[in-house]
């Protein structure tokens, strides 16, 4: 199978308005894994787990659970509406559209919306729980410190490019985003205290 | 054997890619030294639209194909020219009443 140039891969990417869509689920999904590893790290401090082992298996199995359901929900969703998509067009045209550059586009936007699905909330992740990787080096509590920081450091950035995005007050969005994860924490604390 | 000069199709197209996409490729393939695109009806899903093309030798299988991969299907071919100089239609009485009569 030839491959397309990259090009061609532009035309489909006009096409199929792949900006837009990927722009949305890089976000969401970014914003979902964060939030989830952010849970699991709330989780371990309050549930005492002082083993980096432990934590890098706990949150990286999370990464890998979160990046398959990003992959093949985004994928099989993607497909199902395009195809139908398609379809409505092939009855206006009275014509196959399968081995067109609309179709091709399509194939084409299944793919790489599915790939930014599954790998922005695994990439997310992965970041906030890097200081455990650090463990034989730097103390737990220290791990545990810097992990926080990157997650909510990510949740600020998200919020500035979303910002970005729709032209709104940058830092406003940040600390919405932050906000986010500050009530995440402030559960996860009610459940340590609690249980 | 003539070779086409002029080439006049109506052709039923969805939105995507573009006339202006459209227009680039058939103005890119050999043989055509100019192309018109024109706008003629749009709904919410397809759009019709004349095509016309001129050059020293246009090959219509060519245009077909460009034009099927862009999603389009040719509903008529209007108006075709060969021959070594490109000339217009002839007036004719019948022609006239026609008009009259329109």
């Amino acid at each position: 199978m030839k491959l397309p140039s990259i090009r061609t891969l532009r035309k489909y990417h006009r096409i199929a308005r792949v900006g837009e869509i990927a722009r949305r689920y890089f976000a969401m999904n970014a914003f979902d894994g964060v939030l989830t590893i952010l849970g699991v790290l709330v989780g371990s401090w309050f549930g005492n787990v002082r083993d980096a082992g432990a934590v890098v298996t706990l949150g990286i199995a999370a990464s890998f659970a979160m990046g398959v359901s990003g992959f093949y929900g985004a994928y099989m969703t993607e497909k199902a509406e395009r195809s139908r998509s398609l379809a409505e067009l092939e009855e206006s045209t009275l014509c196959n559209l399968r081995d067109t550059d609309i179709g091709h586009a399509s194939t084409y936007a299944t793919i790489v919306v599915s790939l930014v699905d599954g790998f922005s909330p695994f990439a997310a992740a992965v970041i906030a729980v890097s200081p455990f990787f650090l463990g034989d080096i730097i103390p737990i509590e220290t791990a545990f410190y810097a992990a926080f920081a990157l997650a909510f450091a990510e949740l600020f950035a998200l919020g500035m490019y979303l910002g970005a995005i729709s032209r709104d007050r940058m830092v406003l969005s940040g600390i919405k985003m932050v906000t986010a994860g500050l009530v995440c924490v402030a559960m996860g604390y009610a459940l340590g205290a609690t249980a | 054997m003539s070779k086409v000069r002029r080439l006049v199709l109506d052709v039923l197209k969805p939105h995507q890619p573009t006339i202006l996409d459209l227009a680039v490729r058939l103005g890119d393939l050999e043989g055509v030294e100019g192309t018109d695109v024109v706008l003629n009806e749009i709904d919410n899903k397809v759009e019709n639209i004349k095509i016309t093309l001129e050059g020293p030798h246009i090959n219509f299988d060519e245009v077909a194909a460009v034009i099927q991969e862009s999603g389009g299907s040719i509903h008529s071919i209007d108006k075709v020219s060969t021959g070594k100089e490109l000339i217009e239609e002839a007036n004719t009485p019948q022609d006239i009443s026609a008009r009259w009569m329109r």
